[in-house]
This record gives C-alpha cells, sequence and structure tokens, in this order.
C-alpha cells in the first residue's frame, strides 16, 4: 500500500517538485490525461524563485498547461492510496519516492479551485505519470483554496 | 456496440483478462462486479467526465503563476 507519508524514507518533501524541476526532464503520461489524452509529454516548470505554485506543461501535440501544487498545501494531511493498477501504470516500487500534484484553476471571478479528488502522480524514477481517480480517498474535485476577492 | 442479455450471477469476458459479472437485478439498477488485471483502471463513467470537464476548465483558465501563488501564498499564512 502506497500513500503520501508524511515522515519516513519515502516522504517526499514539500521542495522535491522544485528540485525536479531544475532540468525541464520530460515526465511520459503514457494515456494523457482525461480530457487531453494525446498530451503524452509534459515538463515541470517552476518559475523562479517559486516554490508553491508550478506549471505541468505538454510538450508534445496539442497545446496544454496547468497549475499545479501540492495537495498537502491545500489540505493538511491530505492523504491518498495508490491503486495496484495505477502503481503498476507508473512502474512503482511499493517503497519509492512519488510526486504528488493537485490541478489548480483560477475560475473568472477569481476564485482559486483545487482538484483534491483525481491528483497526478509522478514516479521520478521511471519519470512516468498519470492522473488517478482512487476510490478510497473521496477528496473534493472542486476544493476552494481562495474566495472571489 | 454489441448488446447481450444477462442474468443474475452470469458474466461476460473482455480480451484475455476482463470479466463484468451481473450480481443483482434491482428495480433501479444493476449490481456489476468486475475483475480486470491489475494494470487496467475501472471508474464509473460519470467520475471520469467530471474530471475530464474539471481538466478542461483548468487548462483553460489564465495559467498565471505568480497571481496564484501570490494569492495562496496569502491564504496559507
Amino acid at each position: 500500500m502506497s500513500h503520501i507519508p508524511n515522515t519516513g524514507s519515502a516522504a517526499v518533501p514539500l521542495d522535491a517538485a522544485a528540485e525536479a524541476t531544475r532540468a525541464p526532464e520530460v515526465i511520459t503520461f503514457p494515456k494523457g490525461l482525461p480530457g487531453f489524452e494525446t498530451c503524452r509529454a509534459f515538463v515541470l516548470i517552476a518559475p523562479q524563485g517559486e516554490t508553491i505554485v508550478q506549471c505541468l506543461r505538454s510538450v508534445e501535440g496539442p497545446a496544454a498547461s496547468f497549475l499545479v501544487i501540492d495537495p498537502r498545501r491545500a489540505m493538511a494531511g491530505y492523504r491518498c492510496e495508490l491503486s495496484n493498477a495505477d502503481r503498476e501504470r507508473l512502474q512503482a516500487s511499493t517503497d519509492g519516492p512519488l510526486l504528488w500534484l493537485s490541478l489548480v484553476t483560477l475560475e473568472e471571478n477569481g476564485t482559486i479551485v483545487v482538484n483534491l479528488r483525481a491528483p497526478v502522480v509522478i514516479n521520478p524514477t521511471t519519470m512516468l505519470g498519470a492522473q488517478v481517480i482512487p476510490h478510497h480517498c473521496l477528496y473534493p474535485l472542486r476544493h476552494v483554496l481562495v474566495s472571489a476577492e | 456496440m454489441l448488446v447481450f442479455t444477462r442474468r443474475r450471477r452470469q458474466s461476460i469476458r473482455i480480451g484475455d483478462g476482463i470479466e463484468v459479472q451481473v450480481l443483482r437485478v434491482g428495480r433501479d439498477g444493476v449490481r456489476l462486479g468486475v475483475v480486470a488485471p491489475p494494470e487496467v483502471p475501472v471508474h464509473r463513467q460519470e467520475v471520469y467526465e467530471q474530471i475530464r470537464e474539471a481538466n478542461r476548465t483548468a487548462a483553460g483558465s489564465p495559467q498565471d503563476v505568480s497571481l496564484v501563488a501570490r494569492r495562496l501564498g496569502r491564504a496559507c499564512e
């Protein structure tokens, strides 16, 4: 069973994402993302000095770009388990580190929401990624982080 | 689309490893059991569609990292 550990050897530190983006290596999403099935290659970009919000950008096929944050920043104690099917897709070992990201939407009225229901999970060892829909962590699809100004 | 008539406890098989069995037939719905290989994700269609819609909205929203970060930073402090 895999989850987002808060401590322990498998923990991914909050700055791991920044770490991973120093060289924008291509992350392969074999099935794309729902709605963006033909986008198979992404890079994770952290604008200089930026530690909270990053950009997951498609570099092959149709243009697509998403703002992402660590789900634990959006909700303290966020904890999700990866199903065997998803573990298989990411070729993830049971104790290797995984990077969990949640898609952020800046809505027209300024509300900022985050999708905690279907996180993007990246295996930094294989550089494989997938948007997963865990059966047992029913977090909201539209969690309001900042209300309209 | 292939159409089958199945009764309780009867199944259909898809490819090598996928089996869909009718567990119960009720007035309001049919309860199905799915056996699939570990690498095949199985989801309700509507869940997948909601996520697809949310993704499209997310990709269509302004990709303004610094604005979002500034406002989130204030919210998370």
